[in-house]
């Protein structure tokens, strides 16, 4: 695992923010991913059996990374799922970079599942996702 | 005085204090914040900066508010009040706020506290198997795409058609549980699929279903306590927090992108990206007006649904029809929202985050019930402390666009929550103290603890002192259902 992720405290008082810093921006990626799905759910205690292939592309690849993170979201909801998994690789060409990615969760079962909280959408205050000297940024507040 | 924020706030009473234009570059009329003086020495930066970046928007009119409630939020703050003139000034999604009628419903009971607490396990039980709460939650009622478009346009009407409550329901809410002007064709089929599965969920964060009793001490107006239905004894009522659920966070979110790129074509520039924004008499503007009351639509049809089931619930528990027990709704009212309201100055779009309408007695648009007694304004306190139910006044009318206060408002972190509180431990402890918890999530329960709130009780006393809302009663809870 080449990202770490702060839980940010005083970020946002009602709801959850996050810091992820990683040595590319594809780790990056990762990371923020990973936090959004440990902030629905135990991923180590969702079982597989849903899966959903997504791939999007963009010129931008904090808007990528915004629109990725808020489908997670919506397929929570629309599905009625959380995740164990979001396995995912990023790749630029020529002037896009590309994201293709697969969730993998199950459908929400209260007595075998830690449920977290119920994220309602990604915000885009504070929102970043920056490079400096080799080591990629993101911060994400949900509003939960 | 101590504040979180280097501007100059001006005392105009003990209960209201101004922020003057002069303290931010940008600012077209002054921000007033309505609070004690330790409620504002408590309020945190975000509050101070965010009310003056609202008083920055074009068209707004008199003043940018903030409730004693008031905490950081996106672009407003929670506890945000704000009117716009309709032909000149603009409507933002984050003046509103992401989950759209957030609202909240309170209904009466005949039963008392000693009819309850033999049953009470059972109750929380049945309750919190039969409302569905918590992450990716889905209600049991099945509709279809075409439902769907009816419930965005009929609201709580819609459900009352379906038999989940009584036509009496309809005028103890605001706007009759039903908006007009809501326009499915402006709704995206990504909000769509996102809420179809969820019309009678709770959701989770904040929101909760409480079993509540009211002690004749607790009662500060017995007169308007009776006309609303209420006449203590240990009467016992029951809370309902909750909004339009993804649903209504998609238009949110939707129209916030729609916005950035409007606002370069209007030539809007704001002072924080989640104020996005767009005239309210643009195209886009319009669109999300109407696409916002889709889901304040769809909100109150939830809560009618999730009312619905706790008849249900109180029904099959004590052996009598929820009628025969007077389950009658007290009042519904919206705490996340955007309406067209005519005041001195004229037609104005008054967003209200975090805040709820407070009209006073024989205001024009108040359902007949509350002609006398003024709308009823419905508080939820912290699951430990209790809430309180209010009503408007007609000075509220005068100062604050018909405004006041939602709730108690937060004061600490969820994640410094759950640092300082364990969830099954703080579950232990309320049922101790007589309250029965049943949660979803642990690591939630602590994060909805009530030391993570301000004290209510002082936050109504500042809105009653400023005479903007009059306390009737409080609430305390004995059992609770959180996501």
């Amino acid at each position: 695992m080449a990202w770490t992720i702060r839980f940010l405290e005083e970020v946002a008082l009602a709801d959850i923010a996050f810091q992820v810093e990683a040595g590319s921006i594809e780790e990056a990626f990762r990371g923020a991913t990973q936090a959004l799905l440990e902030s629905m759910a135990n991923p180590a205690t969702v079982s597989g059996g849903w899966e959903r292939a997504i791939e999007r592309s963009d010129e931008d690849a904090a808007a990528l990374l915004f629109d990725w993170l808020s489908d997670i979201v919506y397929w929570k909801d629309a599905a009625g799922v959380v995740f164990r998994e979001a396995p995912l690789t990023l790749t630029k060409q020529e002037h896009r970079w590309l994201l293709r990615a697969k969730l993998i969760g199950a459908l929400v079962d209260r007595q075998t599942q830690e449920l977290h909280a119920d994220v309602k959408g990604v915000t885009k205050h504070l929102y970043e996702l920056t490079e400096t000297g080799g080591c990629w940024m993101v911060r994400v507040v949900l509003d939960v | 005085m101590n504040l979180n924020t280097d501007m100059t706030v001006n005392r105009i009473t003990d209960e209201i204090w101004e922020i003057p234009i002069s303290e931010k570059p940008g600012m077209l009329v002054p921000a007033r914040i309505y609070a004690t003086r330790n409620i504002l020495q408590s309020m945190d930066s975000g509050v101070f900066d965010q009310v003056t970046n609202v008083a920055c928007l074009p068209g707004i009119v008199r003043y940018a508010l903030c409730m004693p409630d008031g905490h950081w939020g996106y672009g407003f703050p929670i506890g945000g009040v704000a009117a716009f003139d309709v032909q000149q000034g603009v409507i933002s999604p984050g003046g509103v706020g992401y989950d759209i009628n957030c609202g909240m419903r309170l209904i009466r009971t005949d039963l008392t506290l000693a009819d309850v607490q033999p049953r009470l396990e059972r109750l929380m039980t049945e309750l919190f198997r039969k409302v569905p709460a918590g992450v990716g939650a889905s209600g049991f009622v099945r509709v279809s795409q075409e439902d769907f478009g009816r419930v965005m346009t009929h609201g709580a009407g819609w459900c009352v058609e379906r038999g989940y409550g009584w036509h009496r329901d309809l005028a103890r809410m605001e706007e009759g549980g039903c908006i007009d002007g809501a326009d499915p064709s402006v709704v995206t089929e990504h909000a769509i699929q996102r809420g179809i599965n969820q019309l009678g969920t709770l959701g989770s964060g904040n929101h909760y279903l409480e079993v509540q009793v009211v002690s004749n001490d607790r009662i500060f107006d017995p007169v308007t306590a009776a006309a609303l239905g209420i006449t203590g004894h240990e009467q016992i009522v029951v809370m309902v927090h909750c909004g339009s659920r993804g649903f209504g966070h998609q238009v949110a979110s939707d129209y916030l992108k729609k916005f950035e790129k409007a606002m370069r074509r209007y030539g809007i520039g704001v002072k924080d990206q989640q104020l996005a924004c767009a005239p309210f008499r643009s195209p886009e503007g319009q669109d999300y007006f109407s696409a916002m009351n889709c889901a304040a639509n769809t909100a109150f049809a939830n809560r009618q649904v999730i009312t619905h089931q706790v008849r249900e619930v109180f029904s099959t528990v004590f052996g009598q029809s929820a009628e025969a027990l007077g389950m009658e709704l007290v009042y519904d009212v919206a705490h996340n929202i955007a309406k067209v309201e005519r005041y001195p100055e004229g037609d104005l779009v008054v967003h209200r985050k975090g805040a709820t309408r407070a009209f006073g007695p024989g205001s024009p648009g108040l359902p007949e019930p509350f002609r006398l007694t003024g709308q009823p304004v419905i508080c939820g306190g912290s699951m430990e402390t209790g809430s309180y139910l209010l009503v408007g006044t007609d000075r509220a009318v005068r100062d604050t666009f018909g405004s006041t206060m939602h709730g108690a408002g937060r004061t600490m972190s969820r994640a410094q929550a759950k640092r300082t509180v364990r969830g099954d431990l703080l579950q232990q402890q309320m049922k101790e103290h007589g309250i029965l918890v049943k949660a979803v999530s642990m690591s939630g329960l602590a994060e909805e603890a009530g030391l993570a709130y301000k004290n209510i009780s002082e936050v109504v006393e500042s809105v009653d002192r400023a005479g903007i809302t009059r306390k009737v009663l409080e609430l305390r809870p004995i059992g609770n259902i959180k996501g």
